[in-house]
């Protein structure tokens, strides 16, 4: 089922397009990454899908609902983590979910229970009754992520939640997100963090200037930029070994040696790194292989020019 | 429905903020001793101890400024980064807006309430009638309430919103001639007449005090009309900024 979709829609900020024809389609029980650079759009896309802000044109779908999307109704199925951490900094905890919790309808034992389950999920259940101004920087950002859960959403939309947090937290929230995507839940994540998107989306979409530029699984779009496979291989002694020959293998474009290290540049799939080991081992023994593959970043940076992050004061 | 169930909790954050308690409870008791011990034995023409018609006037002033907790969740919740997740929440946003702003009015009531007990039973203020003076409260905090957020609402700039509330609060107090005297022209006889909530709150208490239920009754009417238009304004203002 459609849990989402946006069709055409088009977000100006004066003569400024942000979003730029945006179509974008989730289906029920997808995680899918939204990944792109600061300032790509992923906010406005996020805030447009929630009917936050108004948009020019196009469609925006939520749960089948095309004529009121953004209706209370809709919303109640929809869990927002910010990413500003967006927490009452003058209530509990446990106040700052009961406060959601009631606002989302819950009463009663099951307001209790839920709340529970979102201290335990977030694992703040022993801080329940402290201030928010006590915590550190990745417990008020599972805390910010918790207020997103406690009505148990159908669909999760999470934007850059890990932000400025400590690899630590960072972890136990990558990992809630994964026991999420377990219990069928549909998300929406958006960050500039390749090695989250690897590790947590069921697809990747790719963002730049207001405009989804590439989509599909982590290995789809590998592949759309995967030309050349890089191998290198350390040997025992690499003066032994006839170049020409391993030149001749097929699918081999190029081979560099440099010491006892032989850099194999292959046509991609090529299926040669048998034989290449083959010719290799009948003159010297081999110590280990490396082979290079293109990650998520280099799709990136083939797609777009730019790196996903400022190299700069990171982490 | 659903908004009802965020009062309690707008409450709690409101009780939490110490330093607005500090201002607008603390201080005035400070001040309320402070003055009762230089005041002590002076009495006004009438022979009316004076420390009486200064206690009503120090928690009136204190009410000027009880609409900046309203003003600043407002500003929060509506025009921060909160936003985003109070728009996404499934409840009416303007009754949410409003829900604040009662809260907010029903807290400083009761820092006045406060105040007025610890005035009566420990310096022996006179109020006189309880539920009159409370009523009088009321519609100075909700007068100050409805102020504050139109220079919310007016303003892009929340620090001018603010500055502009003081403005307001110091102003009528300027004017109602309790820092230095104000010459005693129409124009100033005017303003404290019909126009100073201070004054007009004031003088609606003395005057159900003393008998002059007209009066009294004139002056909180003024009060509750000048509410009732701003409100209005308030809310057209607000319309604009919150859907």
């Amino acid at each position: 089922m459609m849990i989402a979709s946006m069709q055409g829609v088009v977000k100006r900020y004066g003569s400024n397009i942000v979003l730029d024809y945006v179509d974008l389609a989730i289906d029920e029980g997808e995680i899918i990454g939204l990944l792109g650079p600061n300032g790509a759009g992923k906010t406005t896309l996020i805030q447009t899908l929630t009917g936050m802000i108004p948009f020019e044109k196009g469609q925006v779908t939520l749960f089948g609902d095309v004529k009121a999307p953004f209706s209370n109704k809709n919303k109640e199925k929809i869990g927002l983590v910010t990413q500003e951490i967006t927490i009452f900094e003058e209530l509990t905890a446990k106040e700052n979910l009961q406060f959601f919790a009631g606002v989302y309808g819950l009463k009663g034992e099951e307001k209790k229970n839920s709340v529970q389950e979102a201290l335990e999920f977030v694992g703040l259940s022993d801080r329940a009754n402290k201030m928010p101004k006590k915590f550190s920087g990745g417990m008020k950002r599972r805390l910010n992520i918790a207020c997103a859960l406690t009505h148990r959403p159908r669909f999760i939309i999470m934007d850059e939640p890990t932000v400025g947090i400590d690899p630590q937290s960072r972890n136990y929230i990558l990992e809630a997100v994964k026991k999420l995507r377990e219990e069928g839940t549909t998300i929406l994540y958006t960050t500039h963090y390749m090695e989250e998107v690897q590790a947590i989306a069921s697809r990747v979409v790719i963002m730049d200037q207001g405009q989804i530029i590439k989509e599909g699984t982590v290995d789809e779009l590998i592949k759309t930029i995967q030309h050349e496979e890089k191998v290198k291989i350390d040997v025992t002694d690499a003066g032994q070994i006839p170049l020409n020959k391993l030149e001749s293998v097929t699918g081999v474009k190029q081979v560099n040696v440099d010491g006892n290290q032989i850099m194999i540049i292959s046509e991609a799939n090529s299926g040669n790194l048998d034989r290449i080991l083959s010719l290799i081992k009948a003159h010297a023994g081999v110590l280990g292989i490396q082979a290079d593959k293109p990650n998520l970043e280099d799709v990136f940076l083939t797609l777009t020019g730019k790196q996903l992050r400022d190299k700069v004061g990171e982490e | 429905m659903r908004v009802i169930s965020t009062m309690k909790f707008t409450f709690f954050r409101m009780v939490r903020e110490y330093i607005t308690l500090l201002l607008l409870l603390v201080v005035p008791i400070v001040l309320l001793t402070v003055f009762s011990f230089v005041l002590e034995g002076v009495t006004t023409e009438t022979g009316e101890p004076l420390i009486n018609e200064q206690n009503v006037i120090f928690v009136l002033v204190f009410q000027m400024f009880g609409g900046a907790l309203a003003m600043a969740y407002i500003h929060t919740d509506f025009f921060t980064e909160r936003k985003q997740r109070i728009y996404a929440l499934p409840f009416n946003q303007t009754l949410y807006a409003f829900s604040i702003m009662v809260c907010g009015i029903v807290y400083s009531v009761l820092l006045g309430i406060v105040l007025m007990t610890f005035s009566e039973f420990v310096f022996g203020a006179d109020w006189g009638n309880w539920l009159w003076a409370i009523y009088i409260i009321f519609l100075l905090a909700l007068l100050s309430n409805i102020v504050c957020l139109i220079f919310t609402f007016s303003v892009n700039n929340f620090k001018i919103a603010e500055r502009l509330s003081e403005v307001y609060g110091v102003g009528f107090v300027i004017l109602a001639g309790l820092i230095f005297p104000v010459p005693g022209n129409d124009f100033f006889v005017f303003v404290n007449t019909y126009v100073n909530p201070i004054t007009l709150a004031a003088d609606a208490i003395y005057g159900m005090n003393q008998s002059h239920a007209g009066e009294a009754w004139f002056r909180s009417n003024i009060l509750l009309i000048a509410s009732g238009v701003l409100f209005i304004v308030m809310l057209i203002l607000g319309k604009r900024k919150i859907r």
